[in-house]
């Protein structure tokens, strides 16, 4: 398994989802390899693990050019290769695995839109809108809400970071005498507001949503209460160990796997959340 | 407060220049660029909320954080060195205070005084490999920024230490978040002002004190001032630079202590980048990095004007692209302003 960083949490519990879906397989034995978003240290991790000729091999890549020679070579070499959340140029690989950034915000969107009955005032709180994710979880929440009397009455970039998001949604306290819900692209950025509106008072005058739904964030906002909803953004690993398996007992395998998301709510919270398509 | 030695108990050398002049032109200019970004809040006032008391109590909060690193970095900088080490420390601290409060569920004075303890071993670390090995300051602590970064990230495992704590058989249980970190994010003085504020002020005074009244202090401004001459009039250079170091372990640690408590968790990656905004506010201050001149008064001046901008382009809901050019080009405009000092 070739990872391109474990400095964010999410990549963190990737190959924590890998690790605990192997262990239940005593015949497998997973090697993880850390590129601390190095590009050409990732490729070297790719040529390594294919020159130890793995039985198969995961790869998160960092950048789709750089790394697509590197695991094209290693699946032209009879090695098959997964390739997860961020895809590579081509077809030569085996199986992409990942989630859809837009269909997620369009989901949330459609979600914020039901609560509030169609009309009210939003903050959104972005993540780095020069990042994919940023800009596709918020064009599939403006799609969503689209044609509806929902206000987006201010929009700031939280760069991902909870202090970010808290500042920016003091200011939104500022300016303005209400707000409906906040959308925040991360857990944490939905976390940072609730403490700025629970700091100015405001907090139940307002509903907090958020993506991503990691275990010990997201999905435990919920569970306190801090959180009215969270969406999963899927990491994939146990479903890249399922589909390791399938390859290894010879079983074919889809060319692209999309993963489903979960809606988290107060009300479904404790069974697991709520599937959405 | 003064900003320079006006009386020298011990035989160690005046600063370079004339402090008195100097003084009033900097505090002038120091002055100058804060009138600058308030005007631009009264300019741009987004829709009142400028003119409203929370988004002062808002901004001076924001500014706390980093403001207690530009205490701390204020005695460094006089002595002549730097420290980029102070964000990572600040980083460390979070998590480690996190992790021995929430989720080892020590008491939180204990993880405070432990933390500080660490921060102040950083500084050590650094001030000793200045002083002993003779590495140049942005060297040595850019190793400790490296360092201590990564240190943070191994002591919480990659993933912020938050109030959902693993129990031994891998479910999730919450924890409350220690009193003492509550009342570091509580607002105090009837509503008025935040905590983390008022500890901001008292580290400033207790560093301004330090560093303008203090035998200590005198010897900053020396060593800053002409290192070779401090020693010949038998300044400890060693001892001072080293313990400059050491107040901005402690501040650094303090101020990671105070973000952990305002998110309710430990954030490996927090504080990134806050070294270079505190950096920053020490000089738009007027504080010269060629070390010898300046002081607490006027770093104050720079943390309000670093922080009253920030707060003000958010408030008009800027968005981020325009915020970086807005920004680097006030810290122009601050920086020419203070270039003739």
């Amino acid at each position: 398994m070739s990872q391109c960083n474990l400095g964010e949490p999410w990549r963190v519990q990737m190959n924590a989802d890998i690790a605990a879906a192997a262990k239940e397989h005593p015949e497998i034995e997973v090697i993880f390899k850390d590129a601390q978003n190095d590009t050409l240290k990732q490729r070297a991790h790719v040529e390594e693990l294919a020159s130890a000729k793995v039985d198969v091999l995961f790869v998160s890549p960092k950048e789709a050019q750089p790394l697509t020679e590197p695991i094209g070579k290693a699946f032209d070499a009879g090695i098959p290769v997964l390739v997860l959340d961020r895809a590579v140029l081509g077809e030569r690989y085996t199986t992409f695995i990942g989630a859809d950034n837009k269909k997620i915000g369009r989901a949330a969107g459609e979600w914020i839109k039901k609560v509030l009955g169609g009309k009210g005032k939003v903050v959104e709180l972005k993540g780095l809108m020069t990042s994919t994710p940023g800009q596709d979880r918020s064009a599939g929440f403006r799609e969503a809400i689209a044609g509806s009397e929902i206000e987006i009455a201010f929009e700031a970039d939280m760069k991902w970071l909870e202090p970010e998001a808290r500042k920016e949604m003091d200011s939104a306290l500022a300016r303005l005498p209400k707000i409906d819900l906040v959308y925040a692209h991360n857990d944490p950025g939905a976390h940072g507001a609730y403490l700025a509106a629970r700091a100015a008072g405001r907090e139940k005058e307002m509903k907090f949503v958020g993506i991503d739904a990691l275990p010990h964030e997201g999905v435990s906002y919920v569970e306190q209460g801090i959180l009215d909803a969270t969406f999963q953004y899927p990491t994939g690993g146990r479903e890249a160990v399922e589909t390791a398996l399938r390859i290894l007992k010879g079983e074919p395998v889809p060319k692209t796997i999309t993963l489903g998301s979960r809606r988290f709510t107060k009300e479904d919270v404790k069974k697991g959340g709520e599937i959405i398509e | 407060m003064s900003e320079t030695p006006q009386s020298l108990e011990t035989p160690a050398p005046r600063s370079p220049g004339k402090p008195g002049a100097w003084h009033h032109a900097s505090l002038a200019r120091a002055l100058f660029s804060l009138a600058l970004v308030l005007a631009l809040g009264v300019l741009f006032p987004a829709e009142g909320a400028f003119f409203r008391l929370g988004t002062h109590q808002g901004a001076l909060r924001q500014a706390s954080v980093v403001g207690i690193l530009a205490c701390g970095l204020l005695p460094v900088i006089l002595a002549g060195g730097i420290d980029l080490s102070v964000g990572s420390v600040l980083g460390l601290s979070a998590v480690v205070a996190a992790k021995l409060s929430i989720h080892a569920g020590e008491p939180a004075w204990l993880s405070v005084l432990l933390v500080l303890g660490m921060g102040a071993a950083c500084g050590a670390a650094s001030g000793s490999v200045v002083a002993f090995a003779r590495v140049q300051p942005f060297v040595a602590t850019l190793a400790m920024m490296v360092f201590a970064r990564g240190l943070a990230k191994t002591t919480s495992g990659g993933t912020k230490v938050a109030t959902a704590v693993p129990g031994p058989d891998g479910v999730l249980r919450y924890v409350e978040v220690p009193p003492l970190f509550r009342a570091l994010d509580a607002q105090v003085l009837g509503g008025h002002v935040a905590a983390v504020t008022l500890v901001f002020l008292a580290i400033a005074a207790i560093v301004g004190v330090v560093c303008a009244r203090h035998r200590l202090g005198r010897y900053l401004y020396a060593v800053g001032g002409n290192e070779e001459a401090a020693r010949l009039s038998g300044v400890p250079v060693r001892a001072t630079k080293i313990l400059a170091y050491v107040i901005s372990g402690v501040c650094a640690a303090a101020a990671g202590i105070c973000q952990a408590a305002q998110e309710q968790q430990g954030d490996p990656e927090a504080g990134v980048t806050y070294e270079l905004t505190a950096i920053a506010m020490v000089v738009i201050g007027g504080t010269s990095l060629k070390g010898g001149r300046g002081g607490m008064g006027l770093t104050l001046l720079g943390v309000l004007t670093i922080g009253y901008l920030d707060k003000i382009l958010s408030i008009n809901a800027v968005p981020e692209a325009s915020r970086l050019m807005l920004t680097g080009a006030i810290v122009i405009v601050a920086a020419v302003a203070q270039k003739n000092t």
